[in-house]
């Protein structure tokens, strides 16, 4: 019996729902998940949010944004200050970038690849140079090749690139640094002294500028590339990333243990001295950042980073991670749809979660969702004429965006009025779009103007029929557009769901043959030339762009160009809205809404600002690991009287039966 | 034995080269190259960089035929990689598939083995006692138990155990995996449990019905007349010559270790090699997916010939030729 009282007091003592070691329990460890494994952590291949949560922190970028300021600000990161463009001869543009110096690289073997014994160096601009190239080269793969075609000689350098490595195998097998060296790098990138880096571009592009704030342009050591190609037991460059940052990558089990540690000899940490914009917390933001608890003075004008370790760890499973976070072992969660309606009640916080200390941050993420018209179709496109305007700008004042937001997005959206977002140059909040509101009546009044009157083709007799075309074929994607369905039926209008396969679809579209379609789009950084380029004509789908609309208007082509070469200035502002009051009027977009993240993290962590982009913000954060542990402790305790209950009830019911049993055998 | 082993091993190389043709016409004809290459490289990725991704991984060549190079098309190359082992690199992230099982195998591992180990004996236990007390309410009671526990699905032991087990009682952590000795077995502990439910009522009620068959058999009743206790005749008369269909089924298992389980790695979050082709059918990795179905087909093959091997082992009539 004792030995069993000990065995049960054992069991009690061994049971934790804590999936961390106790002596984590002390440091300053956040702890996050991520539901699938990063692909990449190559800093020119890398575009996903998952990828940049582990590559942001690791890798420093000539700009950053401001962590506080909307609408976004840059702000000079291992750059000196943010270069204003030089005007050129034949209407070229040149920036001349600025590098601190005295910034190194994370310390590493690859590094004696350039002197033996040697494990850091310092950044130098040729190291930008390097990254360059790499986007440019073919066999590197970038997704971002198309967005740096203005810089001059890129293109070229990439085809040059690929056809010496076809036709000279002694090229091709020399170290990557000496390939780029040997054609005589990118043309319009020059390196003019050590720090000092200059891009010629063909023409005007502002937004160049913003690429530079991403790890596709980070400054990559050519020892890592060609140190790690994953022979004879090396890891590939693509899982062993070697930047700057203020988090070095220390483990990389991507299917399960993600580990980010304090870099110690980060600019930040070694040169306090400097005041590095992107080295100190700021000391201002949006208006109420301060009520937010964002602009504490304990923290305004501290060098960063505050944390000593980041534990990612993958959890696939929405529920399981969710839980984890309301055990206390994740420090920031999302909301799960399962428990949306438990957790926000009237887009606050509901009350039992306040109980638990916890808050909610939202952000408005600078994207959008849309329907679009085809717009080369001959019923709802420009073909039609007048006719087809009216149609389009019918069908959109039967679309209530509110209402779908809050059916199928747990209303984490707001109902959007033109093609730019919130925290954009730009956006006007007081700005209503005569055409996104349901107005039934006028929506008849435009059909019978139109030609169909309540909704009546005049040449069958019968409801007009259009297409409402998707690559969706999920039940809860045909809801979704039901719904639509449903409010255009509401004219008289007849539209179809033809859904395919996403594939069959993308052919369809490749083809122009289609005519009602939904769209989403996320922006790579935030300046509104980045979504009014998807109604620009020579971005059209049928010539493989992101204009799915296939919407051209020669004076909306003409004031976009005028409004994407300027900085942000008021005459870029009035570009601005004539742009939308074209978009308004032509309705090749009905608007839906832009996307809301909604962030919970627990009462222990500090500055958790959601940036609404996939830029990481960890440098920033704080936690209090000793509120952390005392409350996972509390609410942690396993309860283990159904172990002991169940154990009695098993002896009650077997026992007889046994004592029966042996007494009839003997 | 030896003439039987190489009739095997042939019989065996035929199954595996139509396993390799099977997989060629899923894998090559039924899917389009190009819409791994989006998966891997984004949505927005332009049809240039489509293109050069399929050739960097290969997926540019002919098909069947090439008359330049004949031995450079797709199907040659999916046979010489395959029979030799050389499995290329993933098509969702170009890590070589050779490095992603080595790590899969430790984790994999890590659970199976101690579900195996403590499966068969429980399962072989408890069958033994229902058997002893066969006809008893204890033993009835078990057969409608193990029916019970038979009829309910994997995933729904698998949710309820991490709802009941991890979130209510808090015994253990819900999910996840970390290979540290110091908290591995708290991982361990809560998909052990569930497997081992999830599994037990079958192999009881199996074993069950092997020993009960045995114990009407006329060496128990000499053992029995000759006067030898029950618990003698259920371990040495019984359980012994009950291990030819015991061996069937347990052999057969010792091989699919190796392959991890599918959900319960894919719903505890461990990265085993059953949660690395659970990836593999989502992210459209399809390398890495071919290689496991051809592993698993090996392994199957293997199985086989082990339990006719082991019969020879546990009972001496039998003779392989």
């Amino acid at each position: 019996m004792r030995a069993l009282l000990v065995a049960a007091a054992l069991l009690a003592a061994g049971c934790t729902n804590n999936p961390y070691p106790d002596d984590d329990a002390r440091q300053k460890v956040l702890y996050a998940a991520f539901s699938e494994p990063p692909k990449t952590l190559d800093p020119q291949v890398s575009y996903t949010t998952v990828d940049h949560a582990v590559t942001g922190p690791v890798y420093d970028k000539l700009f950053e944004y401001h962590y506080l300021a909307r609408p976004y600000r840059l702000i000079p990161g291992l750059a000196v200050e943010i270069p204003e463009p030089q005007a050129e001869a034949g209407g070229r543009v040149r920036y001349r970038f600025r590098l601190r110096a005295g910034v190194y690289f994370h310390e590493d073997p690859c590094f004696a690849l350039s002197e033996a014994g040697r494990t850091t160096r310092e950044v130098t601009s040729a190291d930008i140079a390097f990254a360059l190239a790499r986007i440019a080269d073919p066999d590197v793969n970038s997704p971002v090749v198309e967005s740096f075609g203005r810089v001059v000689g890129f293109g070229e350098f990439g085809q040059r690139l690929a056809e010496r490595r076809k036709t000279d195998a002694d090229f091709a097998a020399k170290r990557i640094d000496r390939q780029y060296a040997e054609l005589g790098g990118i043309a319009g990138v020059r390196l003019p002294a050590s720090h000092e880096l200059e891009i010629e571009l063909t023409e005007p592009y502002p937004q160049i500028l913003y690429w530079f704030a991403m790890e596709f342009t980070a400054p990559v050591p050519w020892e890592a590339v060609a140190f790690y190609d994953g022979r004879d037991g090396r890891d590939l460059f693509a899982e062993h990333p070697v930047g700057t940052g203020p988090f070095r990558l220390v483990r990389y089990d991507k299917r399960s243990r993600i580990v980010l540690e304090r870099n110690r000899h980060w600019y930040g940490v070694e040169h306090p001295e400097w005041r590095a914009p992107a080295a100190v917390y700021p000391s201002e933001g949006e208006p109420d950042d301060g009520a937010r608890g964002f602009l504490d003075p304990a923290y305004a004008g501290k060098a960063l980073p505050f944390l000593d370790r980041v534990e990612l760890r993958l959890d696939k499973e929405d529920i399981p991670a969710f839980t984890k976070f309301l055990q206390g072992y994740y420090d920031a969660s999302g909301i799960i749809e399962e428990s949306f309606d438990r957790v926000v009640k009237e887009g606050r916080l509901s009350p039992d979660m306040e109980a638990l200390g916890m808050r909610l941050d939202r952000a408005v993420v600078p994207s959008i969702y849309y329907l679009g018209f085809n717009m080369t179709d001959g019923v709802v496109g420009t073909p039609a004429g007048e006719k087809g305007r009216k149609l389009r700008q019918a069908m959109s004042l039967a679309i209530d965006s509110r209402e779908f937001t809050r059916i199928f997005q747990n209303g984490r959206g707001v109902p959007a009025q033109s093609p730019v977002a919130p925290g954009l140059f730009g956006y006007d909040e007081g700005y209503v779009n005569p055409f996104r509101k349901v107005d039934l009546e006028r929506a008849a009044g435009l059909l019978r103007e139109a030609g169909y009157p309540g909704g009546v083709d005049p040449a069958t007799g019968r409801a007009l029929r259009l297409t409402f075309d998707t690559g969706d074929t999920s039940a809860r994607g045909r809801l979704r557009y039901q719904f639509f369905v449903d409010a255009w039926r509401r004219l008289g209008i007849d539209v179809e769901i033809a859904a395919t396969t996403y594939n069959q679809f993308q052919d369809k579209v490749r083809k122009g043959a289609y005519q009602l379609f939904m769209w989403g789009w996320v922006a790579d950084y935030p300046d509104p030339e980045n979504f009014l380029f998807l109604l620009w004509s020579p971005m059209a789908r049928s010539a493989g762009g992101p204009n799915t609309a296939n919407f051209a208007d020669p004076t909306y082509d003409r004031i976009f160009v005028a409004m994407r070469d300027r900085p942000n200035d008021a005459e870029r502002l009035r570009l601005i809205r004539e742009l939308v009051a074209i978009v308004e009027r032509e309705r090749p977009w009905i608007e839906l809404f832009y996307p809301e993240s909604y962030t919970l993290t627990h009462g222990w962590v500090r500055n958790a600002k959601p940036l609404g982009m996939s830029f990481s913000t960890l440098k920033y954060r704080d936690l209090d690991p000793a509120e952390r542990e005392h409350l996972r402790r509390e609410w942690n305790r396993p309860v283990m009287w159904p172990a002991w209950v169940l154990a009695v009830a098993a002896v009650v019911v077997v026992a007889p039966g046994v004592a029966t049993v042996l007494r009839a055998r003997r | 034995m030896l003439a039987y082993l190489v009739r095997r091993a042939l019989f065996g190389a035929g199954t595996v080269l139509g396993v390799l043709l099977f997989l060629f016409v899923l894998f090559f004809l039924v899917t389009a190259p190009e819409d791994i290459a989006r998966k891997s490289i984004g949505e927005k990725a332009p049809p240039e960089a489509i293109a050069q991704w399929l050739a960097n991984h290969g997926y540019d060549k002919p098909l069947f035929w090439n008359a330049e190079r004949p031995a450079d098309t797709l199907l040659a190359e999916h046979f010489r990689r395959m029979l030799t082992f050389d499995f290329g690199v993933s098509d969702a992230d170009g890590v070589p598939i050779t490095r992603r099982l080595g790590e899969g195998v430790g984790p994999s591992l890590s659970l199976t083995v101690p579900l195996f180990l403590l499966g068969v004996p429980i399962g072989i236990g408890l069958a033994l006692v229902a058997a002893f007390f066969r006809d008893s309410y204890i033993d009835r009671m078990g057969v409608v138990l193990c029916v019970l526990a038979m009829s309910v699905s994997l995933l729904l032991y698998i949710i309820g155990g991490q709802y009941l087990i991890g979130k209510l009682l808090r015994w253990f952590p819900i999910s996840g995996f970390d290979p540290r000795p110091s908290v591995i077995l708290r991982f361990l502990a809560l998909p052990l449990i569930v497997g081992l439910l999830a599994g037990v009522g079958e192999h009881v009620r199996f074993y069950r019905t092997v020993f009960l068959e045995e114990t009407g058999r006329d060496h128990v009743r000499t053992a029995r007349a000759k006067g030898a206790g029950e618990g003698r005749v259920m371990t040495f008369h019984v359980l012994r010559n009950a291990l030819i269909p015991i061996l069937t089924q347990v052999v057969l298992e010792i091989p699919f270790l190796f392959t991890g389980s599918l959900l319960l790695e894919s719903f505890f979050g461990i990265p085993g090699l059953g949660s690395i082709t659970v990836d593999a059918i989502q992210g459209n990795d399809f390398a890495t997916l071919r290689t496991m179905v051809y592993i698993g087909a090996l392994l199957f093959i293997l199985g086989q010939v082990l339990t006719d091997v082991s019969y020879t082992l546990v009972d001496p009539r039998v003779r392989l030729g």
